[in-house]
């Protein structure tokens, strides 16, 4: 029966694991850091800013990850695979996170910055007052897909040969050819890692939405 | 950045009259002085020239696109002028003086003079995301720097005031436009401006909830010491609360005095006509 091939993958799903919630956390701050210096009044800043996340989304997850593994070391930079892992996860989330941050922040009436400058409050009391907390209630749903998104994306690492969910099963799979079974079982492991995920944020969102609208 | 000299020099333009008579000369609260604004090719403000006392309650009128809800941004930072000054308290409010020179000012002395002057908007501009206590005490917490309970304690006596203390904890979308124009109302009066700006506050409320409004504001100016400048299309309303009406179109101040002869003996043909549209129902 299939479940004999299960404890075979107990340890590539907390590599998985592990790579998905340390990239989701700096993806997040990487988010708010572009996000927010795209709407900067300095020019460098700004213009740092669309550089970062313009690169990273213009160019595969598959190409930085090879990029930050194989080329990198010809800089003198050698990464262990789970920091190139994490590093090239979180820069490509946190680019598209960026634009997330940025589209809600705008997005927020312009009557609400206006009412708070009326009440004089400083720039950054506007923000983090009255724009952000309206914002934050529109990017969640856009980041619960965000973090889905950088789960199904961690499968790439595997090609550096970190032992993740996917490389186990791919390794599996050639000494035992069992195909049918071991890919049914990383599906449905796929799956059950990210109902938490989803079920998180659907949960945030309520709450932080409660009696509002 | 050209203003004209005279401008420079009338900080104190009673300096060279007797100390006697000085002290009958009421310094202005708010003074526009030659203020231009233009949006592109379409110039929406043209050399407005305009004073309001201390206390002082201004009915603005005029036709729509005339520019009006422009010249009441203007004075709450949320519009720059093209050319002109505005003083507040004898105070630069879009510019500061720096080694005799006036150069644009800056955020914090934008801050500074910006503290004098309150905003009612057409569109209530309520946090959504707030309870109605927190839409009010927030900036008595955090820019008037008071405790929570201070500010709490001033909070619930303003929305006594414009009779919503108990919707406190209810969030604005569960109110109706009157209840959320009273709150808009307390939020902007917890500040104690020394100017207030209506910019037409009841003009987005169903017919039937105008009047409380309106209540509400009559009973703020006649409390007196806080200015006031009321753009409004209610005539019966501005006629009661009004020390002087301005009417503007294209502008332009066309035409200003106390409410009895602009609605009885007004002058200028545009003013005519633009009455006679109240009149008719
Ligand atoms: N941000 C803006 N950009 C361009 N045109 C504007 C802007 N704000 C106002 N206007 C124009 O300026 C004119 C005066 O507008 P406004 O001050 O709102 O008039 P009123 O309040 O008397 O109806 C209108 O023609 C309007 O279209
Ligand atoms: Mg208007």
């Amino acid at each position: 029966m299939w479940f004999d091939i299960l404890p075979s993958f107990w340890e590539g799903t907390k590599i998985t694991i592990e790579l998905t919630l340390f990239s989701a956390v700096i993806a997040f701050f990487l988010a708010f850091a572009a996000g927010f210096g795209r709407l900067s009044k300095f020019r460098a800043v700004r213009l740092l800013a669309a550089t970062y996340v313009e690169v990273f989304r213009g160019t595969s997850l598959f190409v930085q990850l090879f990029w930050i593994y194989f080329a990198l070391p010809l800089f003198g930079i050698m990464l262990p695979k789970m920091v190139a892992g994490v590093l090239a996860l979180s820069l490509n989330a946190g680019a598209y996170g960026s634009e997330i941050v940025r589209s809600t922040l705008i997005s927020v009436p312009k009557g609400q910055s206006e009412a708070a400058i009326a009440l004089n409050m400083t720039p950054w009391q506007r923000t983090r007052l009255v724009i952000l907390p309206q914002a934050l209630v529109m990017m969640l749903p856009a980041f619960g897909n965000l973090i889905i998104e950088l789960l199904k994306g961690t499968a790439l690492v595997s090609l550096i040969t970190l032992s993740d969910l996917t490389f186990v099963a791919t390794v599996l799979n050639s000494s035992i050819m069992r195909p049918t079974e071991i890919f049914s079982v990383l599906l449905i492991i796929y799956f059950v890692i990210s109902l938490p995920f989803t079920k998180g944020i659907q949960w945030i969102e309520h709450r932080l939405s409660a009696g509002r609208y | 950045m050209s203003v004209p000299l005279k401008l420079i020099y009338n900080e104190d333009p009673t300096k060279n009259i007797g100390s006697e008579v000085r002290k009958n000369i009421v310094r202005p609260i708010v003074t526009y002085n030659n203020i231009s604004k233009s949006y592109g090719d379409l110039q929406v403000l043209k050399n407005i020239d305009l004073e309001i006392a201390p206390g002082e309650k201004v009915a603005l009128i005029g036709p729509s696109g005339s520019g009006k809800t422009t010249l009441a941004r203007l004075l709450m930072t949320l519009e720059e002028p093209t050319s002109g000054t505005i003083e507040v308290e004898g105070e630069m409010l879009w510019h500061q003086r720096v080694n005799d020179k006036l150069i644009k000012a800056n955020e914090k002395h934008l801050h500074q003079v910006r503290g004098n002057i309150g905003m009612v908007f057409q569109h209530f501009n309520l946090f959504p995301h707030m309870t109605i206590l927190r839409n009010v005490m927030e900036a008595p917490r955090n820019v008037l720097g008071l405790s929570k309970d201070e500010a709490k304690e001033r909070a619930v006596k303003m929305l006594e005031q414009v009779g919503l203390s108990s919707k406190i904890d209810a969030y604005p979308a569960q109110l109706s436009g009157g209840q959320k124009q009273r709150v808009a109302i307390a939020r902007a009066l917890v500040m104690r401006p020394k100017v207030m700006l209506f910019d037409e506050p009841t003009s987005a409320l169903d017919p039937e909830l105008v009047g409380e409004v309106l209540e509400v504001i009559k009973a703020i100016a006649s409390e007196g010491e806080m200015a006031m400048l009321l753009i409004t299309h209610e005539m019966d309303f501005a006629k009661d609360v009004a020390d002087r009406i301005l009417f503007f179109d294209q502008g332009k101040i066309i035409e200003q005095g106390p409410p009895k002869k602009i609605f009885n003996n007004p002058e200028s043909e545009r003013l005519q006509t633009f009455l006679s549209r109240f009149n008719r129902h």
